[in-house]
């Protein structure tokens, strides 16, 4: 007898502990994961926070990974596992892995946005409106005329001098062409208390696209992947051959400074910030961080276009950043969670505000707008940089950038070549030869799987 | 099917049976037969999974090679199992029980399968959580693969036949030279009698370990391609130093800590620490020391005149910083079983040899040196495995196996392969070679130092 009220307890309890999660209506959860351990984390937390206060049926949770490249291989796992998020942030170059990837059973990870609002304007009240984020972006980002993911941070490759450098050792401009920076850097090594080296950029694939993209060159064929699926890479075409072998050129004149390792964010800036170099070629995201953090260091940093190869016609830089992908199997409320949020992060308000508190250009029109009508601009022209550099350049299939399969593996070939070449003095043009001949089997490997 | 592959492998097979059951004065045909049998089987191991696809007529002499080792692998993985079973059965009562190893006099004596019973949990474990995955590395490792993408393509041993290019250099040719000019020697004096009290033959037989070590590295260097090769020489490098340096200065440190002074346990507290420390912190701390900007190592180097070495810059410097920073990370490891083992010393028998005569060094030389040999052999097993696997965070962090991949360690290129560039077929196959390899070192150091190790009476 005792013993059948226990179990009948038991079961009882099972229930309630079932039931009750429905009863109380928990909020939908959202879970986001970025490639940002900084104040960006704490910002995009801040902003979830905001979200949930205000959309109390949804809760998003952001989580936080050390760069792009950890976030990319961490999704590819997770995918694996069956425990990915809802949002995933996945840089520029996984795009195409992004539209290809397909989970275990064969269904692609990631629902393209369009797809997923089906048409609608606006989910929960909150308004799409594509056709406010600014050109570039649109360029970039859009497959077939569509938005495949939710643009977020947005950068360009720009440059910041020392200005009070530059004053001491006389140079009145700001040089926007290789030659030059070559001219500008003699007269600054030519001080009597010079900086150790006179520029630095990070050995980060990006720079490399960006150079070769200013010469209207493409990075891989078929329209650099975008009329077809690239199957070929030009990484020892005439204009990369141009930009490594001035790159190399600069080091051998003491110019540039190799902080030693690939992708080297950190040791970059700080050179820059600790006057060792006069000159830092960097992504604009920390266009708003590089401004004070010079002040702080006493001195002031102008930011600048990147500079070109003057031999041939400028026609204009790349984006840079990520894009926010919606993970494919939601639920039709979890994925309408997922949108109002992704809609949400990306208005007028938090795209202006993303852009003061980082460097990521405002991507949408209404948002410069915004902030020209604060003064904005007026106050921060460093801010201005990114923006404009990107509205220059002429719509092309060089300055939309390169689509291409297994992009960060090729990436990772060109900076390991270059690192060859700035280290162990490899010949520049045999050296980018093999390096080809390495990406175009990634490539073909890729193609294979993929295609 | 391959008829002439299996039947090579039959024959192979059929040899070595037919030998062991001529040892155990036994008609050799039965072990001709059981042999051709086992050899079968075994050319069956690798080729059944793989289809015989390394003997197709359009595969390279190299895909034939690997293919006819695959094929010897496999007649060894069940033909000698099987010849200890047929040397088991065939042996007498007495002789058995040696074989097994089993105490015929014991304190523990249970039915077979109660240390079974009692191994289950574990071996469970093991075998979903280690084994399982081991055998999904060798499929992984014949397919191009690639992460979040399903379907994959059979490449049979290509991943592995593109980074090996045998080429012999002079180096092994010459330690193969000084090697077997030692041998001569040896035999030579034993020859011509006792060579217990012989130096020359003392010296000869504790120096030919070590040209055979030599010889061993210098030779799998050379099996490989180029560009793999620097990777693997970059491993031995910083992993020889590592571990040498380690013991070394290790032993060093623990035998000072071991003096009876004031406040003994405090030192030795503290020189445990560094162990506390994960790889992936140990490769900060450096980054931050010996950043050639704001580092303090050249900061201090700057104070006393001697120059701003670019630490991370230059190949050298950097695989000698990444030396420098596990050899501090893995001392307090080092430092506490040494200070365990010198505790473990008899006393009376540094008495004895002190009032034999024995000076300090000879004391440190003759009686501590081979009464911590148990511990030094298990050092540097731990030691070597932790330089081989466990360096990923201090090279992640410190270099990320640059400058121009100098620092670039095995375990590090199966990352690279595999999370960065997302190729898990070919960071599967890097993974079966570095599991060779450390099987390799682990059975050398069992034949050579492994017979010295006193573990007392």
């Amino acid at each position: 007898m005792i013993r059948k009220s226990m179990l009948l307890l038991l079961a009882l309890a099972f229930s309630v502990i079932a039931v009750a999660p429905a009863l109380a209506q928990n909020p939908i959860e959202v879970k986001v994961w970025i490639a940002f351990t900084d104040g960006r984390l704490d910002w995009a937390r801040e902003k979830a926070a905001a979200f949930n206060q205000q959309f109390p049926q949804y809760n998003v949770i952001i989580e936080g990974y050390d760069n792009y490249e950890t976030l990319f291989a961490s999704t590819a796992l997770a995918f694996e596992n069956n425990t990915q998020p809802s949002v995933v942030q996945y840089f520029e170059a996984a795009t195409q892995n992004a539209l290809d990837a397909k989970t275990a059973s064969g269904e692609p990870q990631f629902k393209p946005i369009f797809e997923a609002l089906a048409g609608r304007e606006e989910v929960n009240g909150i308004r799409a409106d594509f056709d406010d984020i600014v050109p570039a972006v649109r360029n970039y980002y859009t497959i077939d005329g569509q938005f495949a993911s939710m643009p977020w941070n947005t950068s360009s490759a720009i440059m910041f001098s020392n200005a009070n450098m530059l004053e001491a050792a006389g140079v009145e401009s700001i040089p926007d062409t290789w030659a030059g920076i070559e001219e500008a850097c003699a007269k600054i090594m030519a001080m009597e208390n010079a900086p150790a080296h006179c520029i630095t950029w990070p050995n980060h694939g990006w720079f490399f696209e960006q150079s070769v993209a200013q010469q209207g060159a493409e990075l891989v064929n078929n329209g650099n992947g975008r009329q077809a699926r690239a199957t070929e890479t030009f990484i020892a075409s005439d204009a990369a051959i141009a930009f490594v072998s001035w790159w190399k050129s600069m080091q051998d004149k003491g110019y540039y400074v190799y902080t030693g390792a690939q992708r080297d964010w950190t040791g970059t800036y700080n050179a820059f910030i600790a006057q060792n170099v006069a000159f830092l070629i960097y992504s604009s995201s920390d266009t708003t961080l590089i401004t004070k953090d010079a002040r702080e260091a006493g001195f002031e940093a102008v930011a600048s276009f990147m500079p070109h190869n003057g031999d041939v016609e400028y026609v204009g830089n790349l984006i840079g950043g990520a894009t926010l992908w919606l993970t494919n199997g939601l639920s039709k409320e979890a994925e309408d969670a997922a949108l109002t949020f992704l809609l949400w992060f990306s208005n007028t308000e938090n795209a202006a505000e993303w852009h003061q508190v980082t460097g990521y250009i405002p991507i949408r029109t209404s948002a410069v707008e915004l902030l020209e009508a604060q003064g904005w601009y007026e106050e921060n022209p460093n801010s201005r940089v990114a923006s404009a550099q990107l509205a220059a350049a002429k719509p092309s299939s060089a300055t939309a950038g390169a689509l291409v399969g297994g992009f960060p593996a090729i990436r990772n070939v060109v900076t390991t070549a270059i690192e060859n070449i700035l280290v162990n003095n490899a010949d520049v043009v045999e050296t980018l030869k093999a390096a080809q001949q390495d990406a175009n089997r990634i490539l073909e490997e890729y193609n294979l799987l993929n295609g | 099917m391959n008829v002439p592959i299996m039947a090579m492998a039959a024959a192979v097979g059929a040899a070595y049976m037919a030998w062991v059951f001529r040892q155990m004065q036994r008609p050799f045909w039965w072990g001709l037969g059981l042999g051709a049998l086992t050899g079968t089987l075994g050319s069956l191991l690798f080729m059944t999974p793989l289809d015989f696809c390394t003997f197709e007529p359009e595969r390279k002499p190299m895909d034939n090679a690997l293919g006819v080792l695959l094929v010897l692998a496999g007649v060894a993985i069940v033909s000698y199992p099987t010849g200890w079973l047929a040397r088991y059965f065939l042996a007498r009562g007495e002789d058995r029980k040696a074989l097994r190893g089993e105490q015929v006099k014991g304190a523990f004596n249970a039915p077979f399968f109660v240390p079974l019973l009692l191994l289950a949990p574990t071996l469970v474990i093991l075998a979903l959580f280690l084994y399982y995955p081991a055998l999904d590395l060798f499929r992984l490792s014949t397919l191009l693969a690639r992460l979040g993408t399903p379907r994959t393509a059979f490449r049979c041993v290509d991943n592995f036949s593109r980074l090996l290019d045998p080429n012999f250099t002079i180096v092994t040719l010459g330690l193969l030279i000084a090697a077997l000019v030692i041998l001569a020697v040896m035999w030579f004096l034993r020859r011509r009698g006792d060579v217990f009290r012989n130096d020359v033959y003392r010296t000869l037989s504790s120096v030919l370990p070590i040209v055979l070590l030599f010889l061993l590295l210098s030779a799998t260097l050379d099996l490989f391609e180029a560009n793999y090769r620097s990777v693997v020489f970059s491993t031995f490098y910083i992993a020889g130093w590592t571990v040498s340096l380690g013991l070394v200065i290790g032993l060093a440190v623990a035998y000072l800590a071991f003096q009876p002074v004031k406040g003994a346990s405090i030192y030795r507290t503290l020189l445990i620490w560094p162990y506390a420390v994960s790889p992936a912190i140990a490769g900060i701390i450096f980054f931050v020391m010996f950043d050639p900007v704001g580092g303090i190592i050249n900061h201090v180097l700057g104070q006393l005149g001697l120059g701003q070495p670019q630490w991370l810059k230059d190949p050298w410097l950097a695989r000698w910083t990444i030396i420098i920073a596990s050899v501090w990370k893995t001392l307090g490891y080092n430092i506490l079983f040494y200070i365990a083992g010198l505790q473990n010393i008899a006393n009376d028998l540094l008495e004895a040899a002190a009032i034999d005569g024995a000076n300090a060094w000879q004391r440190f030389y003759h009686v501590v040196l081979p009464g911590l040999s148990p511990i030094t052999f298990f050092l540097v097993i731990t030691n070597i495995t932790y330089a081989f696997f466990e360096l990923f965070g201090t090279v992640d962090f410190l270099t990320r196996g640059g400058p121009a991949g100098s620092t670039s360690i095995m375990i590090y290129e199966i990352y690279t392969r595999g999370i960065i560039e997302f190729d898990i077929g070919r960071a599967a196959a890097q993974s079966i070679i570095l599991f060779i390899m450390v099987i390799g070192v682990t059975i050398f150091q069992f034949r050579t130092s492994g017979r010295s190790v006193s573990y007392g009476a």
